[in-house]
């Protein structure tokens, strides 16, 4: 039985994994001041939808296999903890107890948490270890916009999913 | 989509031993980060350049550099009016715009940045991955963790096709011209694709995990691989080449 259940996870977080890298490298909506992707959709998806285990591992695994095959390796260790902690503490937030609905106030909160992880995280950790502090400044609005939108979205579809395939709800890890 | 990172080849990289080439590549990341003049870090990123460029083509090394060159752009453009102290080069009246200081600094993080960008890069391009995997494991990466990266590998060109087809599919259906719309409207649009995406994703899950179980999954003699890297020889001197090498270099530009 516990095999099956191990098979399960590990066949859960693989296909999430390989949502994440697809979110991120193949969606991008076309902006003035460049590409948003979209996995922090995928990821707050997960977060929602398959809890705190599933959605650290799939988000931070996934953005890193897509800096890698992008050829910006030296990001992946970076994307990797940031949306790590991003899916991961929004999950904890989003929690609930059986059937219970979220509250809106706690969801602001995780919408708040969501975005201060990725814009504070990569402006922290690329200004300590690839480039500098005001390069690393340069990026902190287009990382607000692209995980304040991948909430929203997240959300959204998470319902929407949900709905669509009630099943999803006995994947929750 | 293309997930394969391997540019085929047969220069002295290929044949490096890959448990080797990930520790010279994390030495080598170490390095750039080391006290050495800038002179001396520009050399030894040119002579990586080089290396790299005749083991996978100029054509690589020219498109590495080009899809990191936004964030080069950023840092010769702001670094150097950061840096106020030091020998003025460019002034406007009693105002200096630029400062030696300034610009050796701009120089010296893209010399890094392009080094470290580089290195990773090349790494991936000389190393099929499932070599990569091998390599991970024998530093101890768990089973499960290198079975979720290969698993992923496999689903990715079958969840960006199904997404592909949803997604076109819906815009098949879609009256209004997809560029005249505003940015919201695309994203509020997105939701059926999303949807239904992620639905076509999900429902591979329990298959998957079926198969897993069919095949062995769990039980505790571990399964047949048939890759190896039994291939590469003089494994012992590619490591001891790993480690001399990042040292050359430093020992090298403390002594010139």
């Amino acid at each position: 039985m516990q095999g099956n259940r191990n098979a399960l996870k590990v066949a859960m977080v693989s296909v999430l994994t390989a949502v994440v890298v697809v979110f991120t490298m193949v969606v991008r909506i076309p902006t003035a001041r460049g590409y948003l992707n979209l996995c922090d959709v995928a990821i707050c998806f997960i977060a929602f939808t398959f809890g705190p285990w599933s959605a650290f591992i799939a988000a931070g695994l996934g953005t890193a296999l897509a800096d890698l095959i992008s050829g910006y390796a030296q990001w992946a260790p970076i994307s990797f903890v940031v949306h790590g902690v991003e899916g991961l503490l929004v999950a904890l937030i989003v929690q609930k107890k059986g059937d219970a609905t979220v509250s809106v106030g706690r969801k602001v909160l995780a919408a708040f948490i969501c975005i201060a992880t990725v814009s504070l995280g990569y402006f922290a950790l690329s200004a300590l270890f690839i480039s500098t502090v005001s390069v690393a400044a340069a990026e902190i609005p287009g990382n607000i916009a692209q995980s304040a939108v991948g909430f929203a979205l997240g959300l959204v579809v998470s319902a929407a999913v949900k709905r669509a395939y009630p099943p999803v709800s006995s994947l929750t890890w | 989509m293309t997930t394969n990172t391997y540019i085929a080849g047969k220069g002295w990289l290929y044949r490096f031993d890959p448990r080797a080439k990930l520790l010279l590549m994390l030495l080598m990341c170490v390095w750039f980060f080391l006290p050495v003049t800038l002179l001396h870090l520009a050399l030894v990123v040119a002579l990586v350049v080089l290396v790299g460029a005749h083991s996978t083509g100029w054509h690589h090394a020219w498109r590495t550099v080009y899809s990191i060159s936004p964030m080069l752009l950023f840092m010769i453009l702001f670094m150097p009016f950061n840096v106020r102290e030091g020998v003025p080069l460019v002034s406007i009246g009693s105002f200096t715009v630029i400062t030696k200081e300034g610009l050796e600094q701009a120089l010296r993080l893209m010399s890094r940045f392009i080094g470290i960008t580089y290195v990773c890069t090349l790494l991936f391009a000389t190393t099929v991955m499932h070599e990569v995997m091998l390599t991970l494991r024998w530093y101890h990466l768990p089973y499960k963790a290198s079975l979720v990266v290969t698993l992923a590998f496999t689903y990715i060109p079958f969840i960006a096709d199904s997404f592909s087809q949803i997604s076109e599919s819906h815009r098949l259906r879609e009256a209004e011209d997809e560029q005249k719309k505003k940015v919201g409207q695309r994203l509020k649009d997105l939701v059926p694709t999303l949807t239904s995406a992620l639905v076509v994703a999900l429902r591979s899950i329990p298959n998957l995990a079926m198969s897993l179980e069919m095949r062995g999954f769990g039980r505790q003699e571990r399964r047949t691989s048939y890759h190896s890297l039994d291939a590469y020889h003089h494994v012992c001197t590619n490591f001891l080449l790993a480690c001399i090498i990042p040292v050359a270099f430093w020992l090298a530009s403390m002594l010139f």
